[in-house]
């Protein structure tokens, strides 16, 4: 089991160093770099201020040059400086990191607390019109432009009935208590984690949907059944057990999922996160920034499938690791 | 339907099960018992329907645009953000500028000697400024009434002019079904060009990554081995990249300096470079789960015992290829294939939304969406109809995939 | 009980849990679309990114909104686009004898004497004096902080401060320019504060700025000499700020202001009519929107004021005269007359934007609109059209264009993507330009390609659309000297995008700058407008606009249409009535 984790583990590690040094290049291959951006907006600034910041910022190097001394400056612990916003990298993506794992956390749980009994209903009731209605609600789920559904959440909650904020993290106000500033935050969170969870809950339905079919379908299902245990004994040990290990990877997998609905999501609703600060930095070239950003996603993608495997174990007593 | 699937009802299965039924199973082709469990999807059917009817669309619109006289990029700046369902008559400059085409694009000289032999439109007019003169000092509408009075001209080719020009002149009037754009352009004719460009992408996308999973799978699961080893890390790898942000950084990548001066620079400066790009794009990062579906069944495969046993009665490896193999392969490619057209469509919207994908003036559902963002709360329609379409595009080819999955499926197979 | 009843006491429990659910995290404050402000705190949208405020090195535009709230300058350009003096007591000029002009080593060049508001002391007591402009001027000059744009300092050659009074001190400009007073941008450094971190970093690359006050401590209040002080702020979200104390002039009204950064400008528009946001600054808005948006306003009866204000952003087409096709100055003609500029700005604009004869804005005093001195070129297709026959470019059937080698005219016209505006003006010309049978191309590239290599580097074959900003009486020297063509061997530098090349303009040029008679300098420039729109390298379109949406109680507030925003007045915004305010004042 532990040489299992760790040959794993290394072969993850050279998989995030191959794919540093991939998304590191895509990005010089931008075309311009980011002095562009300051000289663009400043109207007195000549080439030779070009000239001399691009030689203040080593631009003037070659790519494996710039990404090696990026590589050692990651490594002697320093995240580095974020050109855009003027301080350190961990200052600029602190915030917004944590701002977006409150909105991915509270869009997974809320998807799942939806989707799995939606999925679970559906497969017990294969063929009927709730099996159709749920289908057609997963379909339009994973089917749905996230930009569309949150640009018409918008209209629907936030003007034409005016229930939560358009868009914001919370709102700046003082004296708020504890309790006042957590249903702030919950208030502004309504509408983005909706609009996020509408594909996760469609991608979760059908799988769950599918592996509680295939689960119940089982012989030991009737041989339990036959035993005279209790059916929700049977739904939950026997059925359910066994559909975890699919949705479990799915789960996983759909990490990164989250992320890229987080850039559209943020975007539109003005949600101070990781994602929106990812997007803002490709656009100016703040390589430093989106970056880290990159391989924060990067490495909790692969970890999370490392998790997934391992989770089989638990959930599924016949697979063992050597 | 039932003589194509006699299986379906309850009779018919009971008679299968009779005595005639091997029989019955050695009639009925592979790709007959396919469609029977196809058809038995009934949302995957109208999904197929819907699909039916936006590739007609997409297929007719120049014909839709001919037939309409509405034209995708005729913008109207004096009816800009016009509601549902409404009329509009061309701008004066527009009525100038179509005029000028319909004179420059034949030689009508009978048509002008025609009118001024009518005393139209009035004394001292000189033959060039005829028509001109026409359309300036009469309105649209008094026009149209005009014309439907005029005698027949007895030169058919003044004649044949005539009905061109009386075309013209209908024309200015148009009718937009869904209202307009910021540009006054027509909504209706340009998501019918929409849907002509955002299907297009979904298309040469999936099959173009089909192709390349098909490749990159066969060969991984064919050799095994060391090959199979790199080529899998690297899928997985792409799969572990965040999409969206991969594919941000790289729509801003600039094609001509990526092409210089290889062959393809020709898509450099193309009409549809942007088009071209997108598609070349969602490609490289979406053939990722062809190749593992692939590599997957033909590794399944290739242990069977049929074709351990077509190898001892001494098939060769293109026949056992050829035979076994690639049937058994279509099918998951098939899936992946139709799957990935709705994936491809809600990817080129969201880069294109972000205004990174698909450049103005070509109309696609996601630069729609994009133009009509600011001005969500004045004028929502512009947002919610190409939303609508691509919600129902997608969700059919999600069916159609779901419905052509479970009819291959050989565990739902009932024969 | 039986199952259907079971089932629908269930579905009704659901959806009564649901919409329990709902309104608990609702906030029905926002039914009501809020409270009207009062001069307790103004909340305020913008769309565009800030970041911290360190003058010398702030390169964002949205910064330099923010800026004016906390600091201020020798010298600003108020809202009617006039110098002024701000926190000097006075303008130096050659007349009131404060500017002198002087021979260095037999060079010719320039003394002026500036002094510093007595009042004006930072945010911990300390005054403002000339050790801080003297030691922006140093940072400014060192090679290890990146700064935009150093020539506003590098002008000044020698900062000599008074040892009687350090409020006092004598600048040597390196050239005598008669515009030598105009140093909106020449900022100030709490030296007392920030002189010690940039001794300790200043030799490491950025060292500086990573380590300064501005990023590391921003609420510091002894950064700040402004109408107000930062209290918080958060990057890529929102900044609190709070009457400061020790501002030199008259107290603000506001005591708190709020400014929240919304990137989206749908979500603005819905914060602002939920309540969440009282006013939307310049840096919000489409210009679309805010049309718009004036009309809801008019028709509901909302409680705010749209404001349009003309500026001195001039959009223009480049037109690259290295391509043949537009050597030709008929074509160039024809293309101007055939862009019905009055019709753009009336149905695109709603009028709110002026259309452009030519760089100069019809707010500088140097601007004419006199067909006796300059060309003008009405709306003519006709004209257009001749030109184009004229010029050897036939319509075909297909209604383009073509040449006698049979070439169509075709014309790649290039902007920034993502720019709302410029997207559909360009597509409004091409629509123009397809009228007069031009095959015309559109390829917009994000904002930073699009400046970054394609205008700066002149890698765009046909046209480009973007804006030039100027400020009054400036000097076109990089925009129309032949000398500021970017080229390789020059560095890229310079923004004469067209490559015209005119002898005559050059000289005129020269002259201007150099030219301390403001008769004469109005001449010349006069001169430089006639080459400029007789030869047509650029095709002028419109004077941009700003924008902003105020609360409809707010008065003492006027947009400017330039560089410097309107928060440089910020003292003067007031939401309640002023004899009020007065009447409770002692």
């Amino acid at each position: 089991m532990t040489a299992y984790i760790l040959r794993r583990l290394v072969q993850t590690l050279v998989v995030i160093g191959l794919l540093s040094f991939f998304c590191y290049y895509l990005m010089t291959l931008m075309p311009g770099d980011p002095i562009d951006e300051m000289i663009a907006a400043n109207p007195f600034a000549t080439s030779a201020d070009a000239e001399r910041l691009r030689q203040l910022h080593g631009l003037d190097q070659p790519v494996h040059v710039r990404y090696w001394n990026w590589v050692k400056m990651i490594a002697s612990g320093d995240l580095g400086y974020s050109r855009t916003y003027r301080v350190p990298v961990t200052e600029a993506l602190g915030k917004s990191l944590l701002n977006t794992s409150i909105l991915a956390g509270t869009a997974l749980a809320f998807s799942l607390l939806v989707a799995v009994p939606l999925g679970v209903w559906a497969a017990l009731r294969k063929g009927s019109r709730v099996d159709y209605l749920v289908n057609l609600f997963a379909f339009a789920g994973i089917s749905v432009p996230s930009f569309w559904i949150a640009i018409v959440l918008i209209l629907l909650f936030a003007v034409y009935i005016p229930l939560y904020p358009a868009g914001g993290t919370q709102s700046i106000a003082f004296g708020l208590g504890p309790w006042e500033s957590l249903l702030d935050r919950v208030q502004y969170l309504v509408l983005p984690v909706l609009s996020l969870s509408f594909l996760s809950i469609g991608t979760y339905v059908r799988y769950t949907r599918a592996a509680m079919i295939e689960a119940m379908a089982n012989d030991y299902i009737r041989t339990a059944r036959a035993k005279g245990l209790s059916w929700n004994r049977i739904l939950i040990m026997h059925g359910f057990r066994n559909a975890l290990i699919p949705l479990i990877t799915v789960i996983a997998l759909s990490f990164s999922t989250l992320f890229s609905g987080a850039i559209i999501t943020e975007t539109v609703f003005a949600y101070d996160g990781v994602g929106r600060l990812v997007f803002l930095s490709i656009q100016r070239n703040d390589f430093n920034v989106a970056m880290v950003a990159f391989m924060i996603s990067v490495t909790m993608v692969l970890v999370m499938n490392m998790i997934a495997d391992l989770l089989y174990g638990v959930a599924d007593p016949r697979i063992t690791y050597s | 339907m039932n003589a194509v699937v006699p299986g379906r009802t309850d009779g018919a299965g009971r008679r299968a099960a009779g005595s005639d039924r091997q029989k019955y199973l050695e009639a009925r082709p592979m790709w007959k018992i396919v469609l029977g469990q196809f058809v038995e999807h009934r949302m995957a059917v109208a999904g197929l329907i819907v699909i039916g009817f936006f590739l007609a669309v997409a297929l007719l619109a120049p014909v839709i645009s001919a037939v309409t006289g509405l034209d995708p990029a005729r913008q109207n700046v004096l009816a800009r953000y016009q509601p549902v369902g409404s009329w509009e008559e061309a701008s004066a400059y527009q009525r100038e500028v179509r005029v000028e085409r319909f004179l420059r694009a034949g030689d009508r000289r009978a048509f002008e000697d025609y009118l001024l032999g009518l005393g139209l439109p009035g004394p001292g007019v000189g033959r060039e400024e005829v028509v001109f003169e026409l359309v300036t000092r009469h309105e649209p509408g008094e026009l149209r009434t005009l014309l439907r009075t005029l005698p027949e001209p007895g030169d058919p080719a003044a004649r044949q002019d005539l009905a061109e020009f009386e075309r013209v002149v209908r024309d200015f009037r148009s009718f937009h079904l869904f209202g307009t754009d910021e540009l006054g352009r027509d909504v209706f004719i340009r998501l019918v060009y929409g849907t002509r460009v955002s299907i297009t992408v979904g298309l040469l996308v999936a099959l173009m990554a089909g192709f390349i999973g098909l490749l990159v799978g066969s060969l991984a699961g064919y050799y095994g081995g060391r090959v199979d080893t790199v080529l899998m890390r690297v899928t997985d790898a792409l799969l572990s990249l965040p999409i969206l942000v991969v594919l941000i950084v790289v729509s801003a990548i600039d094609l001509g300096k990526v092409l210089g001066d290889t062959p393809f620079a020709f898509i450099v400066d193309h009409q549809y470079e942007s088009v071209i790009k997108m598609v070349i794009i969602l490609c490289l990062f979406s053939w990722m789960q062809a190749a593992r579906l692939v590599r997957g069944s033909i590794l399944s495969i290739k242990e069977q015992e049929f074709i351990l046993a077509a190898r001892v009665l001494g098939a060769r490896d293109r026949t056992i290829i050829a035979a076994h193999i690639v049937p058994n392969v279509i099918a998951p490619l098939l899936v992946a294939v139709t799957l990935g057209i709705g994936n491809a469509i809600l990817f080129e919207a969201a880069l294109s939304f972000l205004g990174l994908g698909i450049q103005p003036p070509t109309p696609s559902w996601g630069n729609m969406l994009h133009n009509a963002q600011d001005m969500v709360q004045h004028a929502p329609m512009l947002a919610v109809l190409p939303g609508l379409l691509i919600l129902f595009t997608v969700i059919s080819f999600n069916y159609v995939g779901d419905g052509v999955r479970d009819a291959i499926d050989p565990r739902s197979i009932r024969r | 009980m039986t199952r259907p009843a079971r089932r629908r006491i269930a579905t009704a429990g659901i959806v009564l849990v649901a919409t329990l659910a709902v309104y608990a995290f609702s906030r029905p404050g926002h039914l009501g679309g809020g409270a009207p402000p009062t001069n307790s705190r103004l909340t305020i949208g913008i769309t565009q990114e800030f970041e911290n405020l360190n003058p010398v090195i702030m390169s964002m535009s949205a910064t330099a909104y923010l800026f004016r709230l906390v600091n201020r300058t020798l010298v600003t350009l108020d809202e009617n686009a006039e110098w002024k003096a701000q926190l000097a007591v006075e303008l130096p000029t050659l007349e009131n004898g404060l500017a002198r002009l002087v021979e260095v080593d037999g060079q010719p060049k320039l003394e002026a004497d500036w002094e510093i508001r007595e009042a004006a002391t930072w945010g911990d007591g300390t005054p403002v004096t000339c050790h801080d402009l003297e030691f922006a001027w140093e940072v400014a000059h060192s090679d290890k902080v990146s700064i935009a744009s150093v020539e506003m300092y590098r002008q000044v050659e020698e900062i000599r401060i008074d040892p009687a009074n350090p409020k006092r001190c004598t600048f040597l400009y390196r050239e005598a320019k008669w515009n030598f007073n105009r140093l909106f941008q020449f900022y100030v450094l709490p030296a007392h504060l920030e002189r010690p971190v940039f001794e300790a970093y200043g030799d490491q690359p950025e060292g500086y700025e990573q380590h300064s006050l501005y990023t590391r401590d921003p609420t510091n209040p002894g950064l700040y000499h402004g109408p107000y002080r930062i209290t918080e702020i958060k990057l890529g979200s929102h900044l609190i700020l709070e009457r400061n104390p020790t501002f030199y002039g008259d107290p603000a009204h506001i005591e708190q202001l709020v400014i929240v950064l919304i990137p989206n400008t749908g979500t603005l528009e819905a914060n602002l009519r939920s309540g969440s946001i009282n006013m939307v600054s310049e840096l919000g808005m489409s210009f679309d929107q805010a049309v718009a948006f004036q009309a809801r306003v008019d028709a509901e009866g909302l409680p705010f004021k749209v404001n349009f204000k003309p500026g001195f952003l001039y959009e223009h087409v480049d037109l690259n005269l290295d391509n043949p096709l537009l050597q030709d100055v008929n074509v160039r003609r024809a293309l101007v007359y055939a862009i019905d500029r009055d019709g753009l700005c009336d149905a695109l604009f709603a009028g709110k934007q002026p259309p452009a004869l030519h760089y100069v804005s019809p707010r500088d005093p140097w601007y004419t609109d006199d067909p006796d001195r300059i060309a003008v070129y009405p709306h003519s297709r006709r004209e257009a059209s001749r030109l184009l026959d004229e010029a050897g470019w036939w319509m075909r059937p297909d209604g383009y264009r073509y040449n006698a080698q049979g070439e169509r005219l075709r014309l790649k016209l290039m902007t920034t993507a993502g720019n709302k505006v410029r997207e559909i003006v360009e597509v409004y010309l091409q629509d123009q330009w397809g009228g007069i049978g031009v095959d015309v191309r559109i390829q917009n590239e994000p904002a930073r390609i699009f400046f970054g290599e394609t205008t700066r580097k002149r890698k765009f074959d046909g046209a480009v659309m973007y804006a030039w900003t100027s400020s009054p009486e400036s000097i076109p020297r990089s925009t129309l000297h032949s000398g500021m063509i970017p080229s390789e061997a020059n560095g890229w530098s310079g923004q004469n995008q067209p490559g015209w090349v005119k002898p005559e303009v050059d000289a005129l040029i020269e002259e201007l700058e150099v030219e301390f008679d403001a008769d004469r300098r109005l001449e010349l420039a006069r001169q430089i407008m006639d080459h400029y729109t007789g030869d047509v390298p650029v095709i002028p379109l419109y004077y941009r606009s700003e924008v902003s949406v105020t609360p409809a109680s707010l008065t003492g507030y006027s947009l400017t249409g330039h560089q410097v925003h309107a928060t440089d007045h910020v003292e003067r915004w007031n939401l309640e009535p002023v004899a009020a305010a007065e009447r409770g004042a002692p």
